[in-house]
C-alpha cells in the first residue's frame, strides 16, 4: 500500500494553474528583487509590496504565486499580511483615510477631524463609503507629529490638518485630481 | 548661543534641494566617504567613531563605535542595517533626514558599513513614509551612479550593496532584531538574545543596525574629528542631537540643539515657549516610550543623557511631547496603551497579553466603570511585564504607565469618584483588522 | 566540566549544557514552561522558565542560556515565584474557562502551572476576554481551539523543523495573534498528531480521541507500535479492556519523541468489528463457530505434509514455535514467510519505515525465506497453515492452490484468508499479549499486554505451544520467561540478550559469536 507523505503547502505549483500572472513590467521588477535580496525568503515584503502596488491588495492567488515562487508555504505569506497593517488581502476603497490618533496629533486635536470627518463621510471610523470611493481608519504615529494633525493617504502625507483643509481635500478626490506631490512645497533654496 | 552653530546634521533642512546629490557634493559631501576609503581603514574609522562618544541615537543610547567592535574581526560576511523605522510616537527627526539629506544618510551609512566591513547594507524605511521611500531610493540610485557605491567604490576595493527595503506597518520593527528578522521575510519579531546580533543576526552572520540619525553624524565627524564632535556636547552626551517637538509650543518641529542645554533655555529660546492661550502641565522627553515629566520637573532638567536619566526618565528618541494643562492625562494615557496593544507583535505572553490589558483597564476607568482597585491593578499588571520580556516594548508601555499613576494619580481616581462616563472611544479609535 | 551553585547545591556539567537541564537536575523536576521542547529550536516566549543568575539585573530565561563556570542560580526564590505566578497570571486572562469540556484537563500545561504557581483570584471578567475561533477542524486528525492557545509556537516550530512542511502560522499581533492554517490548506502531513502531543493546553486536540475519555481514567501500557518496521515505542492508553489513544514513549535511538499518525491510530485496529472471536471450521461450504474440543479434533486430522507460511507481524517467541510446529507438521524446509511482496509502503526519512512489518527482522533470524507471491502460490498445497498475514489477498491464486488440501487461518481480523480458510482460531492482537518484536536495526523491544483478549481469543504462544505439545509429545515451555529462554538457546543471532531483562529502551543484540548486548 502507498502512503503519501502530508504536502501541506510545498507543492510547487505552476503560474497558469494559480491564474495569477505578472505584467512583463512587474516580471522584470520581480525578478531584480529576487536578485538583489540574499535569500528569496528575504524577497517576500517587497514582492508583496510589488503586488500590492499594482493591484491595490494582495489577491489570494497572488499569495499561492508568491509562496511558490520564493519558496515558503502559503502560511507564512499570509503571516506577513496579517502582521503588518499595511499589507492588505481585499480591495480597497479608491481613497484609504488613515488619521494618526496617536498621542501628539491627538494633543493637536485629531478628534474632532475624525468626527468631522465621519460627519462628512457619513461612516464611522472603520468604515467604507458605500460607493467605494472612501475609507476612513485611525492610525498610530505617522512620524510627522510636529506637523499634526497628520493623514496618509496612499502615499502622500497630508499635514496641519484643519475642517477646512478636509473638505478641499475630500472635494478635490471627489473630483477624481491627482493627490499633491511632495515636491510641491513652499521650501528655501 | 548661535544656533546656526549647532545646525550640523540639519543644515540642509528645509531647502528644495539639499536632497540632491550635485547639491550634497558641492557643499562637500561624499568627501568623508572618499577619505575613509582612500586614506584609511576600517578600524582607524571604528576608532574615531569610538573617540568621537557617539551614541545611538535611536533610543537605547549605545556607543556606536563600541558596537562596531563587537564584530568578530575575521567575520566573512557581515551586514550593516540603518534603522529608518522611526515608528516612536513623538519622534519625526530621521523624517527630516531622509527627506531633506538622504546623500549623508547613505554616506555615513557607507562608511559605518565600512568600517565594519559589511558587503550589503539595508535601509529599512517604515512603508507610511510612503514618498519619502522613493526619495530615498531615488538618491541610492545617484549614489550608485556616481560610484559612490556597488563594486569597487571610487577604486578603493571595496564594494558595498544598498538595499531600501520598505517596510509595511509595525513599530516592532524598529526594535533591532525584529527588524533584521523582518528584512528575512518573516513578522518583525524580536530574536532573543543570545545570540548577539553583532555575532550572529541576518542569516546568522555578523550584523549591525544603527539608527539614522546616528549615521548621518558619521561622516561629519570623520571630517571634523571625534573632538569637534566631543566638544558640541557633554563628556558623556557628546556632540548634537535633534529633537522632535511636538504639541501647542510656538515653534514645534526639528530643532538640533548642543547636547547639555538646559530644557528651560530649550523650552524658552528655541520653541517660544507655549503657543497662545496654553499652559505647560507636563513633558515627555524621548519619545512615548520614557516616563514623562511634570512642568516643574522638566523645567529644572538638562537635555543629555545622564541628566533626564537623574530626572527620572530617559533621552530615548528625543521625541519631545509637550502636554497642555487643557489635556486629561487619563485620556493621553489610553491612546498610548492603545499603541502599545496595537503594536504588540505578539510573541511573549507578559506582553502580548498585558498590553491588552492594560488598555482594557485605563478604557474601563474612562468609561466611569472602574475602581480603586482598578488602579491598583495597573500597577501590578505592569510588575508582570517589565524586564520580563525579550525586548524591551513591554518596558516601553510600562514606563508612561507608571509615571502617569505616580505623577497623575488624582486624575485616574477623580474618574473612579465621580464616574464620569466618557464617550466610548471606539468611534475613532483604529479597528483592529481581523 | 563547568562548576555552578543551583539552589545552594554545587554542580557540575558538561561545557555547553543548556541552564534549564542543568535546573531539571538540579530540582529534581523541570523549570515551569510552556515554549521549551527539547527537539525544537529555542523560542523563549513563554518567559516562564526565568530563573535569577547572580550579577544578572534582570530574570534570565533559562533555556537559552548556557551553563558557565561560577555561576549561582536561585530558581525558586520568591523573586522567581513571583515572576512565574504573574507570568502564570498573563497567560490566563483570556483563556476560556473551558476545563469541564477540555480534553486536556489532567494533563494540561495551565492547570498544572496553576496548581503549582497559582491559585489566586482572577482579576478578569469573563466577558472582557478576547474571543477567538473555537473547535476549527484544522486537518484529518486535528481539530484547533484558538481560545485556549497559549501560542508557546511548539506546533509552528514543529511544522517548520521537524516535518518541513510549514502548514502552520500565527497571525495577526497583539492578543489577537493565533495559530491557524492558510485558508484552503490542511495540517495533514503524516506527523499532524505529534502536534497535539506537544501543545500543552487543550488548544490542538485529537478528533479520534475527542470527548471519549477523562485522561486521568487512563492507564498507560508501554509497547511498541506495529505498523512498520521502525518499531516506534508507544504508551497504551486504556481503560477497563478499550484502549482509547496511543502516545508515543521517548527512545532515543527509534523514535525520539515522535511517531506517526497512521502508527497512531493502529490501535483501532485491536477493536476492529473484523476481530475473531471464536474458533470456526467449514464443512462443505458452510462454517460455523465451534467448541475448542472440535477444533482440536479437527487439527488433529489434519494431514501432514505442505505449508507453514509465517507472517512478519508475529512476535519472536511466536515465530520459534510456530517454525517448530510448521517443520513438524508440514515438514523441514516447508515452513516460510511471505509473500515478499506483503506490507511494503513508501517510506520517508523521519520514522515511516518502507516495510510496514514490525519483525521481519526475526523471519531472517530464524532463516525463514519470503518467496516471492508466484512462488508462494506454487508451494502451496497440501495442509497449509497460514499465521497471520493475508497471503490470499497479496497473492493471487494462493486460495485455489491451496484449496486443493486444507487452509488454516490463525489471525486476529476476519480477512480474505480468513474466508478462504476451512479452519479459523482466533488469536491475540498486539496490545493483548506480552512479545518482542525486532525492529529494522534489529533492536528486541517488547509489546506488552493492555487489554484482555475479545471472546475465545488465544494466547497466540500458548496455543502454538500447545498444538506443539500434542503432535510431538515434547514437554513445551510453562510460562512466558522459560519460552524466553529457549528462544535466546535456538536463535543464535540473539544469543546474548537476556529476553525477559530487556531494558524499556530495547537492546541491539551483537552478532553471534561475540556475546552480550550491543
Amino acid at each position: 500500500m502507498s502512503h503519501e507523505k502530508g504536502t501541506g503547502d510545498m507543492n510547487p505549483v505552476a503560474e497558469n494553474e494559480t491564474g495569477f500572472e505578472l505584467s512583463a513590467e512587474d516580471r522584470a521588477a520581480f525578478e531584480a528583487i529576487v536578485a538583489r535580496y540574499p535569500t528569496k525568503r528575504s524577497a517576500l515584503m517587497p514582492t508583496l509590496w510589488l503586488i500590492q502596488d499594482r493591484h491595490g491588495y494582495i489577491p489570494d492567488e497572488a499569495v499561492t504565486w508568491a509562496a511558490d515562487r520564493l519558496e515558503v508555504s502559503e502560511a507564512k505569506v499570509r503571516e506577513l499580511i496579517s502582521f503588518y497593517f499595511m499589507y492588505r488581502d481585499t480591495p480597497q476603497a479608491k481613497y484609504v483615510l488613515q488619521v494618526c490618533h496617536n498621542i501628539s496629533c491627538h494633543i493637536m486635536g485629531a478628534r474632532p477631524l475624525l468626527a468631522h470627518l465621519e460627519k462628512r463621510l457619513g461612516i464611522r471610523v472603520g468604515e467604507t463609503t458605500p460607493d467605494g470611493m472612501f475609507a476612513l481608519e485611525g492610525a498610530e504615529c505617522l512620524g510627522a507629529c510636529g506637523m499634526g494633525p497628520c493623514m496618509l493617504v496612499g502615499k502622500h502625507l497630508y499635514e496641519h490638518l484643519t475642517p477646512e483643509k478636509i473638505d478641499a481635500i475630500l472635494d478635490s478626490m471627489r473630483r477624481g485630481e491627482p493627490l499633491p506631490a511632495d515636491t510641491d512645497r513652499d521650501l528655501e533654496a | 548661543m548661535n544656533r546656526d552653530d549647532y545646525r550640523i546634521l540639519s543644515k540642509r533642512f528645509g531647502t528644495r534641494d539639499g536632497h540632491k546629490l550635485p547639491v550634497y557634493e558641492a557643499q562637500g559631501g561624499y568627501g568623508a566617504l572618499r577619505r575613509a576609503l582612500g586614506e584609511s581603514d576600517p578600524a582607524t574609522v571604528t576608532e574615531t567613531v569610538k573617540a568621537s562618544g557617539l551614541r545611538g541615537r535611536g533610543g537605547a543610547g549605545f556607543p556606536a563605535g563600541v558596537k562596531w567592535g563587537f564584530v568578530p574581526k575575521d567575520a566573512e560576511t557581515v551586514y550593516f542595517m540603518v534603522n529608518a523605522d522611526e515608528s516612536e510616537p513623538g519622534t519625526f527627526k530621521d523624517r527630516f533626514l531622509l527627506d531633506y539629506d538622504p546623500h549623508a544618510v547613505i554616506e555615513g551609512a557607507a562608511i559605518s558599513s565600512y568600517a565594519v566591513n559589511a558587503c550589503l547594507c539595508v535601509i529599512y524605511i517604515r512603508g507610511e513614509f510612503g514618498w519619502l521611500v522613493d526619495r530615498v531610493q531615488t538618491a541610492v540610485d545617484e549614489a550608485y551612479a556616481a560610484g559612490y557605491l556597488g563594486r569597487d567604490i571610487l577604486g578603493s576595493g571595496y564594494g558595498l550593496d544598498m538595499i531600501v527595503h520598505k517596510g509595511a506597518g509595525a513599530y516592532i520593527c524598529g526594535e533591532e532584531t525584529g527588524l533584521i528578522n523582518s528584512v528575512t521575510g518573516r513578522k518583525g519579531q524580536p530574536l532573543i538574545k543570545p545570540p548577539f546580533p553583532a555575532v550572529s543576526g541576518f542569516l546568522g552572520k555578523p550584523t549591525i543596525v544603527n539608527n539614522v540619525e546616528t549615521v548621518a553624524a558619521v561622516p561629519w565627524i570623520l571630517n571634523e574629528g571625534a573632538q569637534a564632535w566631543i566638544d558640541l556636547g557633554t563628556e558623556k552626551s557628546t556632540g548634537t542631537k535633534l529633537f522632535s517637538v511636538s504639541g501647542p509650543v510656538r515653534n514645534p518641529g526639528v530643532h538640533e540643539i548642543p547636547m547639555g542645554l538646559a530644557f528651560r533655555d530649550f523650552f524658552n529660546d528655541w520653541l517660544g515657549g507655549m503657543a497662545e492661550g496654553e499652559e505647560l502641565k507636563a513633558v515627555i522627553m524621548g519619545g512615548s516610550s520614557v516616563p514623562v515629566l511634570t512642568a516643574e520637573e522638566a523645567m529644572n532638567t538638562r537635555l543629555d543623557y545622564e541628566s533626564l536619566q537623574e530626572a527620572g526618565t530617559m533621552l530615548g528618541s528625543g521625541g519631545m511631547i509637550v502636554i497642555p494643562a487643557r489635556c486629561d492625562m487619563v485620556e493621553l494615557i489610553q491612546v498610548l496603551m492603545h499603541f502599545y496593544w496595537d503594536e504588540s507583535c505578539g510573541q511573549c505572553t507578559p506582553c502580548r497579553e498585558g498590553t491588552g490589558w492594560l488598555h482594557r483597564i485605563v478604557r474601563k476607568l474612562r468609561r466611569g466603570e472602574g475602581t480603586l482597585e482598578d488602579i491598583d491593578l495597573l500597577g501590578r499588571v505592569c510588575e508582570g511585564m517589565a524586564g520580563l520580556t525579550i525586548c524591551p516594548l513591554a518596558d516601553a508601555a510600562v514606563m508612561p504607565m507608571e509615571s502617569f499613576l505616580q505623577r497623575f494619580r488624582p486624575e485616574f481616581e477623580a474618574l473612579v469618584h465621580e464616574g464620569r462616563p466618557e464617550r466610548p472611544d471606539s468611534r475613532w479609535a483604529r479597528e483592529i483588522r481581523s | 566540566m563547568v562548576k555552578l551553585t543551583i539552589d545552594g547545591r554545587e554542580m557540575e556539567f558538561a561545557e555547553g549544557t543548556s541552564l534549564f537541564d542543568a535546573c531539571r537536575e538540579a530540582r529534581g523536576e523541570a523549570l515551569p514552561h510552556f515554549c521549551y521542547h527539547p527537539d525544537l529550536p529555542i523560542a523563549g516566549v513563554c518567559r516562564l522558565c526565568q530563573v535569577e543568575i547572580e550579577g544578572m539585573p534582570k530574570l534570565t530565561i533559562a533555556c537559552n542560556t548556557t551553563v558557565r563556570d561560577g555561576m549561582v542560580v536561585h530558581t525558586r526564590s520568591e523573586r522567581v515565584r513571583k515572576a512565574a505566578r504573574q507570568i502564570l497570571e498573563m497567560h490566563l486572562i483570556n483563556h476560556p474557562v473551558d476545563c469541564p469540556i477540555c480534553d486536556q484537563a489532567g494533563e494540561c500545561g495551565l492547570q498544572d502551572q496553576y496548581m503549582e504557581y497559582g491559585l489566586y483570584e482572577s482579576s478578569v471578567e469573563k466577558d472582557e476576554k478576547v474571543h477567538k475561533a473555537k473547535a476549527q477542524v484544522i486537518g484529518p486528525h486535528v481539530i484547533l481551539d484558538k481560545e485556549r492557545c497559549v501560542l508557546c509556537s511548539r506546533c509552528v516550530r514543529f511544522c517548520d523543523h521537524v516535518t518541513g512542511t510549514s502548514e502552520l502560522g500565527i497571525f495577526n499581533r497583539g492578543d489577537r495573534a493565533e495559530i491557524g492554517i492558510a485558508p484552503g490548506k490542511d495540517l495533514n502531513n503524516p506527523y499532524s498528531l505529534n502536534t497535539v502531543d506537544i501543545c500543552p493546553v487543550g488548544a490542538l486536540t485529537s478528533r479520534d480521541f475527542r470527548f471519549k475519555k477523562r485522561v486521568w481514567l487512563l492507564k498507560g501500557t508501554p509497547s511498541v507500535c506495529p505498523g512498520c518496521a521502525t518499531g516506534c515505542n508507544v504508551r497504551i492508553d486504556h481503560e477497563a479492556d478499550r484502549i482509547y489513544r496511543l502516545k508515543p514513549l521517548y527512545n532515543a535511538e527509534v523514535n525520539g519523541r515522535w511517531m506517526c499518525d497512521r502508527g497512531r491510530l493502529e490501535y483501532r485496529q485491536v477493536h476492529a468489528e473484523s476481530r475473531l472471536t471464536e474458533p470456526l471450521v467449514a464443512d462443505g461450504d458452510e462454517r460455523h463457530a465451534v467448541e475448542w474440543p472440535e477444533l482440536w479434533e479437527r487439527l488433529a486430522s489434519l494431514d501432514r505434509g505442505g505449508l507453514a507460511v509465517a507472517s512478519p507481524g508475529q512476535t519472536l517467541e511466536e515465530l520459534v514455535l510456530f517454525a517448530r510446529l510448521g517443520a513438524v507438521l508440514c515438514g523441514e524446509g516447508k515452513v516460510c514467510g511471505g509473500p515478499t511482496e506483503a506490507g511494503r509502503g513508501e517510506g520517508d526519512d523521519l520514522l515511516i519505515s518502507g516495510d510496514r512489518t514490525p519483525n521481519r527482522r526475526s523471519l531472517a533470524w530464524l532463516g525463514l525465506e519470503e518467496p516471492a507471491g508466484a512462488d508462494l502460490v506454487a508451494r502451496a498445497g497440501g495442509t497449509v497453515i497460514v499465521y497471520g498475514g493475508d497471503p490470499v489477498a497479496e497473492a493471487p491464486g494462493f486460495a485455489e492452490a491451496a484449496a486443493h488440501g486444507t487452509l488454516v487461518y490463525l489471525g486476529t481480523h476476519r480477512n480474505a484468508t480468513c474466508e478462504a480458510a476451512r479452519i479459523v482460531v482466533p488469536m491475540s492482537a498486539w496490545a493483548e499479549k506480552d512479545g518482542i518484536f525486532a525492529n529494522k536495526a534489529g533492536r528486541l523491544q517488547a509489546v506488552r499486554r493492555a487489554v484482555a483478549r475479545p471472546g475465545e481469543a488465544r494466547e497466540d504462544w500458548r496455543f502454538l505451544a500447545d498444538w506443539l505439545g500434542r503432535v510431538t509429545d515434547e514437554p513445551q515451555p510453562a510460562g512466558l520467561p522459560e519460552l524466553r529462554r529457549l528462544v535466546s538457546e535456538t536463535v543464535p543471532d540473539v544469543a546474548g540478550v537476556d529476553l525477559n531483562a530487556l531494558p524499556a529502551t530495547g537492546a541491539v543484540p551483537v552478532p553471534a559469536g561475540s556475546g552480550g548486548e550491543a
